[in-house]
């Protein structure tokens, strides 16, 4: 039988493993004499054993279609994505910089708006960005930090360079993905840990706790609880693992109530019990019915009272999510220049502001080339990518954007880089992306890597897991040799 | 610990304990029924009369076979009582509790779950719903092992057992009706020649023939076994131990008072029963009274722990 990656040829694109169609890179070399050495069948068999391994330990993610809730097992490639460990450190700067910075923002905008008063953005940008909340006007969470949970996403081009593509900053989802996918590999191939040096994932949870630990600084051992939508949210599965591995008290809305006194209480065994630090995982909008939406079943009322009234942690902050805002994405390199004083270390994407005339009037003149995204959604939707879209839908945006120029954002189409996929009975390249995850609270930790997500379909550009993207394992690999074992 | 965590772990072991019990039952009556006679009273349908399903059974089906039988028992996905509702009961209440269970009892519970899902279809086959039933009874006592073995003694170990005691006296008292009406004095001559048959079965339902014979003897009579599955305090699955232990597990819990004296009348009753030259009604009432009690505990557990008033601050 003719081996599975004869035929590799990642066609052009910047492959994350490979120099060229044979040739890996330095520090993927082992990693890929060990794959290439197997027999198809052996190859096979494992990955089998992975898809019964995420199967049997239920790693699930829910797809919403019109024909039902399922449960999916998560998709996961068996074949790691390797990132050599001297590049890694430089990008792992470049994320605590960018998230330092974007704090200071949050915090300058909630307060005294220097920014805007110093006429580096525009004060409708700000302002008038959905994911601004008026109500959080003159509050300063513990260390003055907003965002303490960020999962931003990188992508490389065809050259080889790094972007940041956005940071999310709202309720991030996908960490407990990367915690199982690299569990996963350590059991199916145990062989390989042997070969590399692969910094270990596993301090996460612990450094979860520890970062929520220290947003109340004013107590020894404050109830940290985790608060999920409940178990029809797509992402339940991660929110009931980490809170299982950090020891947080999974809880929903229902389970907590505001206090005369303001503070928030849950509903125990015992009656009702103090909540000091909460991480949600419920946006804004349906945190609190009495100040944001009022039809939210999933909130506690009275929560932002309490927030205000400093009586619990809110992580990620309420408000925070006015620096997801894809407007003002594009002035986070700016703000790296004005809070730090430092050159950002990591490139954004260029991005065209269609708010501004000739910035609109050249996106309306290429649109067919470039990606455009609304301001204000996440997980891929809205959004137009202009070389794979019908000419109706360039149409249909082309509109859009000539009623509603402020909520849209335009981006070169970049060529995603590719890495070895196992796809059938073949191995081929595949479009990757990377979300590293940052916490932030009186320290910044970063993960070693983060979790790449693939497009699985060829030539698509969605990695997406709601639409047909997978995962892999991410290895910081460190090509000092391996020390022998005795 | 959180009041609906509470209720997701006491439910998860009433499930799981069920499962169990299910599991075991429909196994040893399989292999009863191959012992005895056709055309006797004891058939599939008594299966059906212990979950107190008849109404619900016969809803769905008109005739009595075992291939109905089994699978409004094991697989009708309209029952709420199946064993297959049973499962994905149990896996749901894991699935909202896995913060506070140990990592791998969610994994096992997941793989009883998957096992199940792909051998449903094969109900029908003696041979291989035989099995299925032996390897799910043996995922229950696997799990049961990890609790026992892998968790602190906390109130979500305690409201697990609680549950665990409370399902069991359900069952055994469920077991033990059914089959003093069988053996009742009324039956035919035929029957008369089986009792040592049934006893055995009896008791291997309840997993108890050899703990049994070690402190009685080899011979099966009908007071003494019915004696030993209600009263004896050593066994753990006879009426009086379940309910002692249970008794245990909720006096740890806060605010126990008023539950704890709910379960401490059940006891005092359930020691109380005589049950030697008791006619078979008798033994029926006692156990359907017991039965009613066990619901009315239940709605204390409830109403204590799970749903209490939290309206004053």
């Amino acid at each position: 039988m003719k081996n599975m990656w004869r035929d590799y040829d990642p066609a052009g694109f910047f492959d994350e493993l490979m120099y060229s169609k044979h040739q890996p890179r330095s520090f993927s070399y082992k990693l890929l004499d060990y794959f290439q050495g197997m027999q198809n069948e052996a190859f096979q068999q494992r990955v089998n054993e992975s898809e019964l391994e995420m199967l049997e330990r239920g790693i699930t993610f829910t797809v919403y279609s019109d024909a039902g809730n399922i449960d999916r097992a998560w998709p996961f490639d068996v074949i790691p994505r390797a990132i050599p460990k001297q590049e890694w450190l430089r990008t792992e700067k470049g994320l605590k910089q960018r998230i330092r910075a974007l704090n200071q923002f949050i915090q300058d905008i909630y307060n005294e708006g220097n920014i805007i008063k110093q006429g580096i953005m525009p004060a409708e940008v700000v302002y008038q960005s959905k994911g601004y909340r008026p109500q959080c006007q003159g509050m300063t969470p513990p260390h003055g930090i907003w965002a303490n949970i960020c999962g931003s996403d990188l992508v490389r081009d065809q050259d080889g360079t790094l972007y940041v593509l956005e940071d999310n900053l709202r309720v991030p989802s996908g960490v407990s993905y990367m915690l199982e996918n690299r569990k996963t590999t350590k059991r199916v191939f145990p062989e390989l840990f042997r070969l590399l040096n692969i910094s270990p994932v596993d301090a996460y949870p612990e450094r979860l706790a520890e970062m929520l630990t220290s947003l109340r600084p004013d107590l020894s051992n404050p109830t940290i609880v985790l608060l999920t939508p409940g178990v029809y949210n797509s992402a339940y599965y991660e929110h009931a693992f980490l809170a299982q591995q950090a020891g947080l008290i999974l809880l929903e809305g229902a389970d907590l109530q505001v206090g005369a006194d303001d503070y928030v209480y849950m509903k125990t065994i015992h009656g009702l019990e103090r909540v000091d630090v909460i991480y949600r995982r419920i946006d804004d909008d349906f945190i609190d019915p009495e100040v944001f939406r009022p039809d939210s079943m999933l909130g506690v009322p009275g929560i932002m009272r309490s927030w205000r009234a400093g009586k619990v942690a809110i992580a990620n902050a309420p408000g925070c999510g006015v620096a997801d805002d894809k407007v003002i994405y594009a002035y986070v390199p700016d703000m790296i220049r004005y809070y730090l004083d430092e050159e950002p270390i990591l490139k954004n994407v260029p991005t065209w502001l269609c708010r501004k005339e000739e910035e609109l009037e050249h996106v309306l003149a290429h649109l067919p080339d470039l990606v455009v995204k609304p301001a204000n959604e996440s997980g891929g939707y809205g959004m137009l990518v202009g070389p794979h879209a019908s000419e109706e839908k360039v149409e249909e945006f082309r509109l859009l954007l000539r009623d509603n120029p402020e909520n849209y954002i335009a981006q070169p189409t970049l060529a995603l880089s590719v890495s070895p996929t196992s796809c059938g009975d073949t191995i081929a390249p595949r479009h990757v992306d990377l979300r590293p995850f940052i916490l932030s609270g009186e320290a910044i930790y970063v993960t070693p890597g983060g979790l790449t997500r693939v497009a699985l379909v060829e030539g698509s550009l969605v990695v997406n897991s709601s639409q047909g993207g997978g995962s892999k394992d991410t290895w910081i690999v460190d090509e000092r040799p391996v020390e022998e074992e005795d | 610990m959180l009041s609906r965590v509470g209720e997701r772990v006491f439910w998860l072991a009433r499930y799981l304990e069920r499962v169990e019990n299910t599991a075991r039952l429909v196994n040893v009556h399989t292999s009863l029924l191959m012992d005895l006679p056709e055309h006797n009273e004891i058939n599939w349908f008594t299966l059906a009369t212990i979950f107190d399903a008849k109404d619900a059974y016969f809803e769905r089906y008109e005739r009595v076979n075992e291939y109905d039988i089994m699978y409004f028992l094991l697989a009708d996905p309209s029952y709420s009582g199946s064993l297959s509702n049973s499962i994905l009961a149990l896996r749901e209440n894991a699935r909202t509790s896995i913060d506070v269970l140990p990592e791998i009892l969610w994994e096992q519970i997941n793989e009883l779950h998957l096992l199940v899902k792909g051998e449903l279809s094969s109900v029908g086959n003696r041979r291989r719903r035989q099995k299925l039933l032996l390897t799910i009874t043996e995922k229950c006592q696997c799990v049961w092992g990890i609790i026992a073995n892998h968790m602190s003694r906390n109130f979500a170990y305690d409201f697990l057992q609680s549950g665990k005691f409370l399902e069991r006296v359900d069952m055994t008292s469920r077991i033990l009706e059914m089959t003093s009406m069988l053996v009742a004095e009324t039956r035919n001559e035929e029957m008369r020649q089986h009792e040592g048959i049934l006893w055995a079965t009896l008791l291997r339902s309840l997993s108890a023939q050899q703990m049994y014979i070690q402190v009685n003897d080899s011979s099966l009579k009908a007071d003494k076994v019915l004696m030993f599955l209600i009263t004896d305090n050593r066994f753990p699955r006879s009426l009086s131990f379940a309910m002692n232990a249970l008794g245990n597990y909720l006096n740890y819990l806060p605010r126990a008072e008023s539950v704890l004296q709910k379960q401490q009348s059940i006891l005092r009753r359930v020691q109380q029963y005589d049950v030697r030259q008791t006619p078979a009604e008798t033994i029926q009432n006692m156990m359907d009274e017991l039965q009613v009690s066990l619901t009315e505990l239940n709605a204390h557990i409830t109403s204590n722990w799970f749903y209490p008033d939290f309206s004053v601050t």
